[in-house]
C-alpha cells in the first residue's frame, strides 16, 4: 500500500526544506456509500487488513449489528441492487479509483476541475432522469385510478337529489351513439 | 494495567499482561510502549511465561485519531515484543500494522509488517 506520507524536498535558495505532505483521498463509505471527506468518520481495520470506511456513526454501528448493507433500503448499494438508482453508465468510469499520482501539471489540473463539475452536473441529470423514468408509470396509473374512482363515487361527494337539480355538478355526460337498429326495435312496443 | 494483549510476532510469546504503560498517565494507545509480563508462550520460544517484557502496541481497538483529522480502530489489542532499545525480538510480524509506528520511529516493525493500515 503506498503510504499517504510522501516527503518532499523543497530547494529554497541554498537550503533544504523537508516538508511532509499528505495525500488527501476522498473515500466511500463502506455501508451506505456516501463520500467521506478526511476528518469525518471512522476507520476499522480487521484483522486480515481489510480496511472498512464509515462516514458517520449510523453506518458504523449498522456494520456492529451485521447488517447487510445491501438489505439495508436507505443504503446506495440496496438501491443499486434493486434498480432504483442507475448503475451502468459512462460517467462512472471517471470516477474509478487510480493508484497512480499524477504529476503536478497546472494546465491538467485546470482542465479536471472544470471536468469534474460538467461530469458531475451530466452524472446527476441521467441519475433524476431514470429516477423520473422510472415513477412514470406509476404516476399514470394513479391518475386512471383517480379518475375511476370520482367517476364511481360522485354519489359520496354529492347527493343524487342535488345531482339532477344542479347540472353543473355532474360529471360531462359522454355520449354514445346508440345503433339504428336498437331504436326500430323499441317503437312497436310503445305502440 | 491487566489488559491482557495478544501477541502478533513470532517472539514465542502468545499473551502478554500490561503491567506499566511507559508514557501517559491515562494508559497507552495505539504505537506506545509497555512493560508486560508474559502470560502465555509457545513451548519452544525466546520468551517464556513469567518474563517480563517491553511491547509496542501494535493493535488497539481503541480508537485513535489521525492527523487528517479521521479514527482508526482496529480488531482487537495486540502487542509486538521488543527490546529495551525498541529492536523486535521476533523475525516476523504478522497482521496489519498502523501509521503511527513511522511517527515513533519503529521503523523495523514497519519493515516487518505484512501490511500497514
Amino acid at each position: 500500500m503506498i503510504s499517504d506520507i510522501v516527503n518532499v524536498i523543497f530547494y529554497l535558495g541554498n537550503c533544504v526544506l523537508l516538508v511532509n505532505l499528505r495525500r488527501m483521498r476522498l473515500e466511500k463509505c463502506w455501508f451506505c456509500s456516501s463520500t467521506v471527506y478526511p476528518g469525518h468518520g471512522i476507520q476499522f481495520v480487521r484483522n486480515d487488513a481489510k480496511i472498512f470506511r464509515f462516514c458517520r456513526s449510523k453506518c458504523h454501528k449498522n456494520f456492529k449489528m451485521k447488517r447487510n448493507p445491501r438489505k439495508v433500503k436507505w443504503t446506495k448499494a440496496y438501491r443499486r441492487l434493486h434498480g432504483k438508482d442507475m448503475t451502468h453508465d459512462s460517467t462512472f468510469e471517471f470516477e474509478r479509483k487510480r493508484n497512480r499520482p499524477e504529476r503536478y501539471d497546472r494546465n491538467l489540473a485546470e482542465n479536471t476541475l472544470k471536468a469534474i463539475k460538467k461530469i458531475d452536473k451530466i452524472r446527476s441529470d441521467r441519475a433524476s432522469d431514470h429516477i423520473k423514468n422510472r415513477l412514470k408509470t406509476g404516476k399514470v396509473q394513479r391518475q386512471k385510478e383517480a379518475r375511476k374512482q370520482l367517476e364511481q363515487g360522485i354519489h359520496l361527494v354529492k347527493a343524487p337529489h342535488a345531482l339532477a337539480q344542479d347540472s353543473s355538478l355532474c360529471l360531462p355526460k359522454i355520449k354514445v351513439n346508440v345503433s339504428q337498429a336498437q331504436t326500430e326495435e323499441n317503437q312497436p312496443m310503445e305502440e | 494495567m491487566r489488559t491482557v494483549l495478544k501477541v502478533v510476532d513470532n517472539s514465542g510469546a502468545k499473551k502478554v499482561m500490561c503491567i506499566q504503560a511507559l508514557k501517559g498517565k491515562k494508559g497507552a494507545r495505539l504505537g506506545d510502549t509497555i512493560i508486560a509480563s508474559v502470560k502465555e508462550a509457545m513451548p519452544n520460544g525466546k520468551v517464556k511465561k513469567g518474563k517480563v517484557v517491553y511491547g509496542v502496541v501494535v493493535l488497539a481497538a481503541m480508537q485513535r485519531g489521525r492527523c487528517d483529522g479521521s479514527e482508526v480502530k482496529f480488531d482487537d489489542n495486540a502487542v509486538v515484543l521488543v527490546d529495551k532499545q525498541g529492536q523486535p525480538i521476533g523475525t516476523r510480524v504478522f497482521g496489519p500494522v498502523p501509521h503511527e509506528l513511522r511517527q515513533k520511529k519503529h521503523v523495523k516493525i514497519l519493515t516487518l509488517a505484512e501490511h500497514i493500515a
